[in-house]
């Protein structure tokens, strides 16, 4: 594609010149810490009981202190938790273009405006992707700084594959926040959809429908109450595709041959 | 040779408000073309679908020959722009933002970023965050990333907007240096008339969506009115002694105004009348009236 690379290298310094990029980093470095302190606070029966609410709340989410835990917290964290990060990334890639009123020097270009659309597409897969290795390799370290029990390489392996799969399939889901922030001109739009297919998600969920519902399939990934985990239904693999696919032509649609007024 | 740019039937409207109705223009390769207008006349519309940054309802448009799709396709290597104000990364210096446009214009030379920088005097910010600049430099900053590239054409919105009467000239200089040297063709709007009367090699006016007229600097200095402005010690007894002589006279603060074509022939047989009146002149001229003077005479003054 002519044109991507330097479009790329442009999202890429936008990005690390922005502030938003350390605040995403810490947000996502909040889930291993709060998943450490679980872990610490169930470690030692004694300690937990002088916690009251922070042990009461342990519990529920946790249970116990071990890595298969400390992972399977982790994992729903992530689910949760990241696709609201990661549309709030995608958000502002597309939705600063407008807010500032910089969109209008991306359309009379040499440089396609499908390209500028996939560069910024590419990096928010990557920057997302580099949050989720953030997320494992601190859980990692402060997993192992609190000595919590029960780990193996082959449970790392598995739960990191989990963390991936889980991070891959939500951002799949990111082209509709990018077509809401292009069409919407900003970021309103975009994030209330974000937690409105969150919210929808849930629901699918308790309702049995999870598999059937693109932004509840993520979620599937992550094992409830202990329960060995269900491989994706091959369904539930198409309703996301097909849910990425629709969200990312109609996105490249939308700065294709919508009146650009921003 | 094609022009520069071509529009045909070009309209526009958003809801039951018709933007644009109808334009066609035709700016001919190494014009400077004013485009005026109250605003909300349609100027901007007009250059928005010029650069394809909206569908038109109707008609065409074409730049350098090649025709503007609702896609974004056009020839935009060729073709320099700065639409309505400003913008910038603010979190990005000078540099920063230029660079970008660069990249995204496939601009090899790296030395081009610094040649923009330097033409626009904007040496002393290069490292400066956006978000600090002033207004005018950020206009500077948009005309840096306009003329980057070097283009054939350059489409602007409003170019003097924001900058102090120093940095007006200067602009202006610039173009008039850009038109000379390397043939640029220029379409701007400008509510600076005194800037466009000074630049422009033609005008178009738009007036309610509508392209008024279109004509050539030189037809428009025969289109605007003349008057002969005379001024004497008693204005009242000066103009009834000129009205007695058969002359329609208009009175304007301090002086007397005469329209008619043998007072402007003639201005001697004025000034004798008033001598021998015992109100000699004290200024006896032939003025024409000035582009903002015949643009609100065009236009009715009002949007």
């Amino acid at each position: 594609m002519n044109g991507f690379i330097p479009a790329l290298w442009a999202e890429a310094l936008k990005a690390r010149r922005s502030k938003v990029l350390p605040l995403t980093a810490a947000a996502a470095c909040i889930l291993p810490i709060v998943d450490g302190v679980f872990m610490f606070i169930l470690k030692d029966p004694e300690r937990a009981k002088s916690m009251g609410l922070i042990n009461t709340k342990a519990q529920i989410t946790a249970g116990v202190a071990d890595w298969p835990t400390f992972f399977q917290v982790l994992l729903m964290g992530t689910a949760i938790a990241g696709a609201i990060l990661f549309a709030f990334i995608t958000a502002w890639v597309f939705g600063r273009e407008h807010s500032d009123h910089t969109v209008k020097e991306l359309l009379a270009l040499p440089t396609r405006r499908e390209t500028i659309v996939a560069a910024k597409l590419i990096l928010i897969a990557l920057w997302a992707l580099c949050l989720t290795l953030l997320i494992f390799g601190l859980g990692l370290v402060i997993g192992t700084l609190v000595d919590i029990p029960g780990g193996s390489t082959g449970l790392i392996w598995d739960s990191f594959a989990m963390l991936l799969g889980i991070a891959v399939l939500t951002l799949m889901m990111m082209p509709f926040v990018a077509l809401f922030a292009s069409a919407g001109r900003g970021y309103l739009l975009p994030l209330g959809w974000a937690i409105l297919t969150l919210a929808a998600a849930q629901i699918a969920g308790v309702l049995g429908w999870a598999e059937w519902f693109p932004w509840a399939v993520p979620g599937l990934l992550v094992s409830m109450n202990g329960e060995p985990i269900e491989p994706i239904p091959a369904h539930g693999l198409i309703v996301v595709l097909v849910a990425f696919l629709i969200g990312t032509l109609a996105t490249f649609v939308w700065w294709r041959s919508a009146d650009q007024s921003g | 040779m094609n022009p520069a740019i071509e529009t045909h039937n070009l309209s526009k409207s958003y809801g039951n408000v018709h933007a644009v109705e109808g334009v066609s223009l035709r700016v001919e390769r190494g014009e400077i073309y004013g485009f005026l207008g109250l605003n909300g006349a349609g100027k901007t519309t007009t250059i928005r679908a010029l650069l394809g940054m909206i569908k038109p309802g109707a008609g065409w448009v074409k730049l350098l020959d090649e025709p503007i799709g609702p896609n974004g396709h056009g020839p935009w290597r060729q073709v320099g722009h700065l639409v309505e104000r400003p913008t910038a990364y603010p979190e990005l210096t000078v540099r920063e933002n230029l660079e970008i446009a660069r990249r995204l214009q496939g601009v090899p030379d790296r030395k081009a970023t610094d040649r923009a920088i330097d033409r626009l005097g904007l040496n002393a910010y290069a490292n400066r965050k956006a978000a600090g600049l002033s207004t005018g430099n950020r206009q500077r900053l948009g005309l840096a990333r306009a003329l980057l590239h070097e283009p054939e054409l350059l489409i602007l919105d409003e170019p003097a907007s924001g900058l102090d009467p120093a940095g007006v000239v200067e602009i202006r200089k610039l173009l008039e240096q850009l038109t000379q040297e390397r043939g640029m063709t220029v379409f701007m709007s400008s509510h600076i008339l005194t800037e466009v009367d000074r630049l422009a090699t033609r005008i178009g006016i738009i007036h309610q969506g509508h392209l008024l007229e279109e004509l050539e600097y030189d037809k428009l200095q025969v289109l605007r009115a003349r008057r002969l402005e005379v001024q004497t010690r008693d204005l009242q007894a000066a103009e009834e002694t000129l009205t007695r002589a058969g002359y329609a006279v208009k009175t304007e603060e301090s002086a007397l105004y005469l329209s008619e074509e043998r007072a402007l022939e003639e201005p001697d047989t004025v000034a004798t009348i008033l001598v021998e009146a015992g109100l000699p002149p004290t200024r006896l001229v032939v003025t024409q009236e000035n582009l903002e003077e015949y643009f609100l005479r065009l236009t009715g003054g009002t949007a």
